[in-house]
């Protein structure tokens, strides 16, 4: 069975170099016949991905432990669903994951965009299948996810997954993450269709708007799941530790986010072509790049897999040819991108999205410097050192109250030149909600918090104060004009300048996320060590551990506490932490138990059950930290009102 | 002024200005960290003056002891995994003044101690603030607990 999808990969291959051929040849003679083999090959290529993928997910679900993929991967304990999830498990089929849905992605744009844009068509198609070369290649030659194990190395049962992936949110995290990193393909392909035929005019762009959210938003969504996942499976009380491939997902969603801002510039004052274009030719090469980070083991992290010198060498030499030719080709049209306009004045909101900008690109250096430290020294110095989590907060406690007040003053400036009674007109209100909430927070705290704290909140307050003062200005406007009631001017705004107040949605989103976690100035965390019948205190509430009992045996086995969690005499929850072993992979789990409230979330792992019959406990009290996840929702629909689709506006 | 001279004239200012903030607010040890492994710490001269350090071991079998009542772990870590047949000789006693120990801690784990050599009574012993472990080697994919628990290796 296993052989199908083999075969299927390089009959795929063969296709996408054939149609790689098509399209640079119909890009350069503008032959309409060859455009079209050289879309149908995208079309087949995917149907032929679709194939492999679907022979190796038959696999995992039939127990085919003749592959070596399955057999690392998997094992007959394991439920069907988690079987399934496996085949991302590790680097060859992430990487086939990575191809289907870069295919899919491809097929889906050419099928869109079929019979228009026929210029930029063919380049579209060469480069989306240079792509997918590249990877048919690995998948191919270096890590094939359908080798087979030396007759008679075959076992009956496989050897099972890491149980950290064994985990609900690891079955959709990935994926999230992937739609995001490969949907760049689209935007990035476009965008070097325009350079390769000049057509450098708005068609690039506004083509691929859609095609640039919807993988920025499936990207966001992924990180903050992986910071969920993290919360709830690794037991250590945090979402998010600048590990090195929590950084790689992170480094493209900057410039892409920059990229999002800044491309309304060009569309408003026509402004900044090469700036977009690189912008976009950075964030695909970061995909790649983030991808690469943690397929190859080159920083050591959680995720990282085997490191094989060859996989390394030729991984990173895609990803330095991509970036070449991205940037040789910028630099052949550099004359076709000149700005005709010029910046007006600093006061304006050109301005503060150029200065959003490059806080954006700031904070990708810092992440970008941090990750690769340990590269960097083994280089220079000979020996490896690794910046830790103090480096990127040390950083990003500067820089992200920065982006926070341009978050609110940017929608404030008028474009072009604002003047002192526009100024005045939009920032007393946001601006007396800062201040309010300055002294509210200086009145309930009294200096129990840091100067930090203050500022971060306080700009926050600043920031939602803008945007009701947009929706109620806006609203009102309507309104007044007649025949429609306040929530059907709020509808009539959300459909027809989406852009405009669906942005500020999101924006009320990551004010959430920030505030959440900032909320970490006020965590505490305690280790217990108490026996039955005792108890302990956090905050106002009181911990009465109850007992422990062992785990009814599955894959794993273990202990499970539990703890019966009040506030003064009002019992609120029984909470019950488990410490597993997953017998099979040999490996120990803390499964935190934690009591959330939009207040403050309560978060206990069991960390020892003693010899003396004692249990000790590690304890966190995360205040607010819901807020990210409740941020997090607010800034998905806001993407969503984004990018709605309405039927008066194609 | 031409605008590429303007433009290059700001991020220099801007990245030297973010380099005086990093200069001033990186405490030394906190945040460029490597380790040693125990056999460079033991001739060093971190080992000597009891100078803070990151020291890279193995767990060895039969050390562990748990001391509810003092709240604190003892166990020792040599230089060669136990189970690969290296000996056990020239290993060094460890006091963790918590009980808190990662998941991965265990008889033969690979572990990273974070603290200073200091003369007790009862010879030298390494009073760690801080221990990382890492399960050993057994997947492709595998993953070492929680993000942070194994920094980089000074290889």
């Amino acid at each position: 069975m296993s052989e199908i999808g083999a075969v299927a990969l390089r009959l795929a291959l063969l296709l996408a170099l054939a149609g790689f051929g098509a399209g640079i040849y119909a890009g350069r003679s503008r032959r309409e016949d060859w455009t079209r083999v050289a879309e149908r090959s995208v079309g087949v290529v995917f149907a032929l991905v679709t194939c492999a993928i679907a022979t190796l997910f038959w696999c995992f679900a039939n127990h085919d432990y003749q592959l070596v993929y399955v057999s690392a991967h998997s094992a007959r304990s394991m439920p069907l669903h988690y079987r399934l999830a496996a085949l991302w498990g590790g680097q060859a089929g992430s990487l086939l994951l990575w191809l289907w849905m870069l295919s899919a992605y491809s097929a889906a744009a050419v099928w869109a965009h079929r019979g228009r844009v026929r210029r930029l068509a063919p380049w579209v198609c060469a480069a989306l299948l240079a792509n997918a070369i590249f990877f048919l290649v690995i998948l191919v030659g270096i890590s094939d996810p359908f080798e087979k194990l030396p007759p008679g190395h075959v076992a009956s049962d496989g050897a099972g997954l890491n149980p950290l992936l064994q985990h609900p949110v690891m079955m959709i995290h990935p994926l999230m993450l992937y739609t995001g990193l490969t949907g760049f393909s689209i935007p990035f392909a476009f965008a070097f269709a325009a350079l390769a035929t000049g057509e450098l005019g708005t068609t690039w762009f506004r083509t691929t708007r859609r095609w640039t959210l919807f993988p920025w938003m499936f990207l966001s969504i992924g990180i903050m799941l992986g910071g969920r996942w993290a919360y709830e499976v690794l037991g250590w009380g945090g979402y998010w530790a600048w590990d090195p491939v929590e950084n790689a997902s992170f480094m493209p969603w900057l410039p892409a986010t920059a990229y999002l801002h800044s491309v309304m510039i060009q569309e408003k004052r026509d402004m900044l072509k090469a700036w977009n274009l690189l912008l976009i030719g950075l964030t695909y090469t970061l995909c790649l790049f983030g991808t690469f980070l943690t397929r190859s083991g080159v920083v050591q992290s959680v995720h990282s897999f085997a490191q094989t010198p060859l996989f390394t060498s030729v991984f990173l030499g895609y990803v330095l040819v991509t970036a070449g030719v991205f940037l040789g080709a910028l630099w052949y049209r550099r004359a076709g991108i000149r700005s005709e306009n010029q910046l007006e004045s600093m006061v304006s909101r050109e301005a503060s999205f150029l200065l959003n900008n490059w806080v954006f690109i700031a904070i990708l250096v810092m992440i970008f410097t941090g990750t690769l430290w340990p590269v960097f020294t083994e280089a220079v110095l000979g020996n490896r050192q690794a910046v830790g989590a103090p480096w990127f907060n040390m950083f990003a406690k500067l820089l992200a109250p920065v982006l926070l007040l341009l978050t609110g003053v940017g929608p404030l400036i008028a474009w072009r030149r604002a003047s002192l009674a526009n100024l005045r007109r939009q920032f007393v209100w946001p601006v007396a909600c800062g201040l309010l909430t300055a002294l509210g927070l200086a009145i309930a705290f009294r200096g129990g918090i840091t100067f930090y704290a203050y500022v971060a909140w306080s700009l926050s307050a600043f920031v939602i104060g803008t945007i009701t003062q947009e929706y109620v200005r806006a609203v009102r406007a309507r309104t007044r004009k007649g025949g429609e009631n306040s929530l059907q001017a709020l509808a009539a705004l959300l459909r027809k300048n989406q852009q405009r107040y669906g942005g500020y949605i999101v924006h009320l989103g990551v004010v959430f996320i920030l505030i959440g976690i900032t909320g970490a100035v006020l965590n505490e965390e305690r280790l217990e060590n108490v026996k039955p019948g005792g108890s302990f205190s956090i905050g106002d509430k009181r911990l009465d551990y109850l007992t422990a009992r062992a785990l009814p045996a599955q894959h794993y086995g273990g202990a499970v506490a539990r703890l019966a969690l009040y506030r003064g005499d009002e019992p609120l929850a029984v909470m019950a932490p488990e410490k597993r072993m997953y017998w099979l992979e040999q490996q120990p789990a803390s499964i935190p138990s934690v009591y959330s409230t939009l207040h403050e979330d309560l978060y206990v792992i069991l960390t020892a059950i003693e010899h003396d019959g004692s249990a000790t406990f590690k304890v966190y009290r995360n205040p607010l930290v819901n807020w990210i996840w409740i941020g997090g929702v607010v800034f998905v629909l806001g993407t969503l009102a984004v990018m709605w689709p309405h039927p008066e506006r194609r | 002024m031409s605008k590429g001279f303007q433009v290059a004239a700001g991020a220099t200012l801007i990245a030297l200005l973010l380099g005086w903030y990093a200069a001033t607010n990186l405490e030394e040890g906190a945040s460029f960290a490597y380790y040693q492994t125990l056999e460079e710490f033991v001739g060093s001269p971190d080992a000597s003056s009891g100078h803070h350090a990151r020291v890279h071991g193995y767990v060895s079998i039969g050390s562990i002891e748990r001391d509810v009542a003092a709240r604190s772990v003892r166990f020792a870590v040599q230089n060669q995994p136990p189970h690969a047949g290296g000996s056990a000789t020239g290993t060094l006693p460890v006091l963790l003044a918590s009980l808190e120990t990662p998941d991965m801690f265990k008889e033969g784990a690979e572990v990273v101690i974070e603290g200073r050599l200091s003369q007790d009574p009862a010879g030298a012993r390494f009073h760690a603030d801080k221990v990382f472990a890492k399960c050993p080697s057994k997947f492709e994919g595998q993953a070492a607990g929680a993000p942070s628990d194994l920094p980089a290796k000074n290889s």
